[in-house]
């Protein structure tokens, strides 16, 4: 998972215990997809929280899939595994993610595909100063 | 100097002061606990205890070494005290010294045998160093101490667990569960629980008691976790046998997720077929399983793929069509790596190439590939409507990676080049085309193509990785270093110290392993040092987990993690770089001239010197922030962790002039005996150590697991001649027992009647058109001192058509005749630039290297190693 991310994505990169601490802690929210080898190429890891209001969310921490393992859709089936769990093992009332203003493919995946919607705009969040979009996507009907 | 109890003991004053300098060392008041502490060693400056507490402190504070000096000095005036021994244990914990600070603890504990703070640290301790009977008797004190603690059961639990004992972890689960007055529903925790009780119950075969207890939580909302539930009751069903509800069961997870493969394996087992071994006579049931749920499921792709695995013939060929078809037409990257695994089944692969290459026919003639009557290469009439480009596109892609697979490099060139003219901007026909080049044996070029890939999308930080990766194998490392840097933090050091901050294993092998190539000893060691300091850190990671698991109840995935770190150091990049440093130390170690060559190599270029001043300015900075937060006196806990210390060796010459260079390389080996043992190279390669260290049994017993994994192989060949001449050179017999089995072994590796000479023709003999082989045989020749010239006629054996002689092959012989300074060594160069014709690792240094400047915007001169 951690060569993964380092493949994949720019900034948001960490060592090995990162990736322990969540899958110790939460458990059922960690998704990988593998290659026939059994190689990662792609893997989503989340989280729950409190939010100010008391109500307990899943917040998507880091969602990577390989340049050479795009068009599967694997990014989708990841998050909506990872996301069936929040509702059932936790009952989360919501999804909370961001995402990088610029990085287009994500925001129409999320947007697109999987029905999030635009929470808020969030200045310099990255560690390289770019913007985000923070989105949603709420379970009650 | 013995020290009296009395010593201890504080007049009211000072013993209040104390109680004070304890309540702020907890808050983290660090300076006034140091205040503290002085006020009462002004009257008693040789009170143990408190000499430890302002220890402790100092060390918080970020001065270790006198606060370690302190504690050491504490611990010597009052040995009998709990607490010196506990703050020695904390300071030594902090080190990562945990044998050490065990023993700390144990003495902590003679002396105040039931404190709950110093038990749990123990037993901390005692998980990671895996002294489990230790645990049980920890953990079963913890929960005398306090019964209505959760975690206490669950650590009791936990240790009986560990150390083998289900039956017991089963007790005291159920007494637990006996105490608990309303168990909640949808507490996470509590469902984590019973999921372990559930998967003990399993473990030890109670099949039955494990699925009741799960459908009864499941149903009363005690366990919570769906999947879970699941799977679990798959796999137990599946335990107890094939039946309808074992398969309803795998049918449900199939809903749940339609892309495990593991969910349809279960499926099919469950009605009695191992999807692993299809037999003829239960090939149609599985397809036609495979193929209702295809239909059912239409956004799965495992069932369609899996179809391929079992259908053959017609079938196979009507089903891998419509795979491939849309694979095609969606320009899918990975499907030719995809259907690859299928190519071990040779008319499935020709059924592949014909079908694809038809594909490519119909679209150059114009014709779309929806007509259904298009089965193969030979019949493909114009039809009106054309198909979309991009589809070609991924059909000539497709075709190029299936040739080159085959080894028909060329034509597979030629389609990345047709595909090129067609489409210049896709970057996976790049970076396709610079694997080719490599397996060609061109990692110049292939850098180059894989470097234009990564322009045509700078955003994308895979494009960079192999970019990199690429110019490490074409020996460019600075470029390399360059183009990592693009992504890599900006205030690092360098782009490597941030990689390796991210434990980027595929960057240091990869860099260890280009230095390694030109000659760079040092340096590659460096590399490979780190690697073993990351998964010193992996190892690390699980400490905080011993207690921290037990607290969230995720108990089984914590023990997954145990196992997972129980088999750490058999990762393949720890393996790879254990062997590769263990090959460098011996190599010192024959010939002591090697690292004085290496160290004068690595005099480095105008832009190495620019980028190790950056470093090092940067390096200097961090030391300077360091020294200021360390001197100013804020109440800044840093913890008792270490700080890394400035690294006094950045390009590894102490590594590589380390006057104990087999020791250095033994250490790097030890872990992988024990976990490691279906991999020949690991056996040479500890008795390549071995041996010279004049650990006989050692290299011998080493020797007889390579045979048993392969007797023939060429490198063991070599080390059983190896052995046989040094243990006769010894200068008197190894003596006693260990003499007998080293002799008796030897001749069972190598019979004694047979002379080292003729055991060496024999082999000969017996692999006369293998390459590596004869290679092998050859230096069996130089080993028992044979003429040069007999040496370096075997060698040249190696070209001949017959031995298929590999281009990797090829390198290790000229580098042999290099070593040997043979008269021929230019001549066996010239001859493999002959025969490997699109290669450029055989051109001469000047020739090299005029090639890297063309393929590299700066690299200037480098040394070159063949």
């Amino acid at each position: 998972m951690q060569a993964c991310n380092l493949q994949t994505l720019p900034s948001e990169n960490n060592p090995l215990h990162y990736y322990v601490h969540h899958m110790l802690t939460w458990p059922s929210l960690t998704y990988v997809a593998e290659d026939a080898r059994g190689r990662i190429v792609g893997y989503v890891i989340a989280r729950m929280v409190e939010d100010a209001a008391g109500a307990v969310y899943g917040h998507l921490r880091a969602l990577s899939v390989l340049r050479s393992y795009r068009r599967l859709g694997l990014a989708r089936k990841l998050v909506l595994q990872c996301q069936e769990a929040m509702r059932t093992t936790y009952r989360a009332a919501y999804v909370a993610l961001n995402v990088r203003k610029t990085n287009r493919a994500a925001f129409g995946l999320y947007h697109d595909a999987l029905g999030f919607a635009v929470h808020e705009a969030r200045k310099q969040f990255y560690a390289n100063g770019e913007d985000a979009y923070a989105m949603r996507f709420s379970f009650e009907p | 100097m013995a020290s009296t109890p009395s010593k201890r003991a504080l007049p009211s004053k000072e013993s209040s002061l104390f109680k004070e300098l304890l309540t702020f060392y907890e808050t983290r008041q660090l300076k006034k606990g140091q205040k503290t502490a002085d006020q009462i060693l002004k009257k008693f400056p040789e009170h143990g205890e408190t000499l430890c507490m302002k220890g402790l402190i100092l060390t918080h504070m970020g001065k270790r070494d006198e606060g370690r000096e302190l504690v050491k000095k504490g611990v010597r005036l009052d040995l009998t005290s709990h607490i010196v021994w506990h703050v020695f244990g904390l300071i030594q914990k902090g080190e990562k010294n945990y044998e050490e600070a065990l023993k700390s603890y144990t003495q902590a504990l003679r002396f105040d045998k039931e404190n709950m703070n110093i038990l749990r640290d123990a037993a901390h301790l005692q998980t990671q160093l895996r002294l489990y009977d230790g645990l049980v008797e920890t953990r079963h004190l913890l929960l005398k101490l306090r019964p209505n603690l959760r975690q206490n059961w669950i650590g009791l639990a936990i240790a009986y667990h560990l150390n083998g004992n289900l039956t017991e972890v089963k007790r005291v689960l159920e007494q637990y569960e006996r105490t608990l007055k309303n168990v909640p529903d949808y507490d996470v925790e509590q469902s984590e629980l019973m999921l372990y009780h559930v998967r003990v119950l399993e473990d030890l075969g109670e099949l039955s008691e494990a699925l009741s207890l799960l459908d009864v939580n499941a149903k009363s909302r005690v366990i919570v976790d769906r999947v879970a539930i699941m799977e679990t009751r798959a796999r137990i069903l599946s335990k107890q046998g094939p039946t309808e509800e074992t398969e309803q069961s795998w049918r449900a997870l199939i809903q749940h997720n339609p892309d495990c493969p593991d969910y349809y394996k279960g499926l099919l087992a469950s009605k009695g077929i191992d999807l692993d071994n299809i037999t003829d006579s239960n090939r149609a049931e599985a397809l036609q399983i495979l193929r209702d749920l295809s239909t059912q499921l239409p956004r799965a792709d495992t069932p369609r793929r899996l179809a391929l695995d079992v259908s053959i013939g017609d079938e196979f060929q009507e089903l891998v069509r419509d795979y491939l078809l849309r694979g095609l037409k969606k320009g899918i990257p990975s499907l030719f790596v995809d259907v690859k695994t299928l190519y071990k089944d040779t008319p499935k692969w020709m059924t592949i190439e014909e079908l694809v290459e038809g594909f490519r026919e119909t679209q150059e003639n114009g014709g779309s590939l929806d007509d259904p009557s298009i089965p193969s290469a030979h019949s493909s009439p114009p039809s009106t409507s054309h198909e979309a480009p991009t589809t070609y596109l991924w059909t000539l892609y497709f075709l190029a990676q299936h040739h080159s697979s085959r080894d028909n490099h060329f034509r597979a060139l030629t389609l990345i080049t047709t595909a090129l003219t067609h489409t210049p901007t896709l970057p996976e026909l790049l970076t396709f085309k610079g694997r080719i080049l490599k397996r060609l044996g061109d990692p110049v070029e292939a850098s180059v193509a894989v470097n234009e890939a990564r322009l045509l999308d700078g955003q994308d930080r895979f494009l960079n990785t192999k970019a990199a990766k690429y110019k490490l194998r074409a020996g460019l490392i600075e470029d390399a270093s360059d183009i990592l840097g693009l992504f890599t933090k900006k205030d690092a050091p360098s782009p490597g110290a941030d990689l390796e901050d991210m434990q980027s294993l595929l960057y240091l092998m990869e860099e260890g392993n280009a230095y390694r190539r030109k000659g760079r000893l040092h340096q590659a060691l460096k590399k490979y040092h780190v690697v073993r300091k990351v998964f010193e850190e992996f190892e690390d990671d699980q400490y905080d987990f011993h207690g921290y698991s037990l607290r969230k109840s995720t108990l089984n995935i914590y023990l997954n993690l145990i196992a997972w770190e129980d088999n750490l150091w058999s990762h393949p990049a720890y393996v790879a770089s254990a062997i590769a440093a263990s090959q460098i130390y011996v190599k010192v170690h024959d010939d002591p001239s090697v690292s004085k060559d290496a160290l004068s190599s690595g005099t480095s270029t105008e832009a190495e010197k620019k980028a190790k001043k950056k470093a090092k300015k940067a390096a200097q900075k961090i030391q300077e922030e360091l020294k200021k937060a360390a001197s100013t006196s804020t109440n800044e806990d840093k913890g008792l962790e270490v700080t890394p210390p400035k690294d006094e060796d950045p390009d590894g010459f102490k590594l590589l002039t380390d006057p104990e260079p087999l020791e250095r390389a033994w250490k790097l080996l030890s872990p992988l005996p024990a976990l490691v043992r279906n991999n020949i190279d690991v056996w040479i390669a500890v008795y390549d150590v071995a041996v010279r260290r004049g650990k006989y049994l050692q290299a011998v017993r080493a020797l007889s697991n390579a045979k048993a994994l392969d007797p023939e192989h060429a490198e063991l060949h070599l080390r059983y001649l190896h052995f046989r001449k040094t243990y006769s050179a010894l200068p008197s017999p190894l003596s006693g027992p260990v003499g007998a089995i080293v002799s008796n072994t030897l001749s069972s590796l190598l019979p004694s009647e047979l002379s080292s000479d003729l055991y060496n023709s024999q082999y000969l003999q017996r692999h006369p058109a293998d390459a590596r082989a004869v290679f092998s045989a050859a230096r069996g020749l130089h080993l028992l001192d044979h003429p040069k010239e007999e040496v370096e006629d075997m060698i040249f054996g190696v070209l001949n058509r017959e031995a298929h002689l590999q281009l990797k092959v090829a390198l290790e012989v000229l580098a042999f005749l290099q070593g040997i300074r043979s008269a021929r060594a230019e001549e066996f160069r010239l001859a493999c630039d002959q025969k490997f014709l699109l290669s450029s690792v055989f051109k001469n240094p000047a020739e090299l290297a005029l090639l890297q400047r063309e393929g590299s915007p700066k690299e200037e001169q480098q040394e070159v190693i063949g």
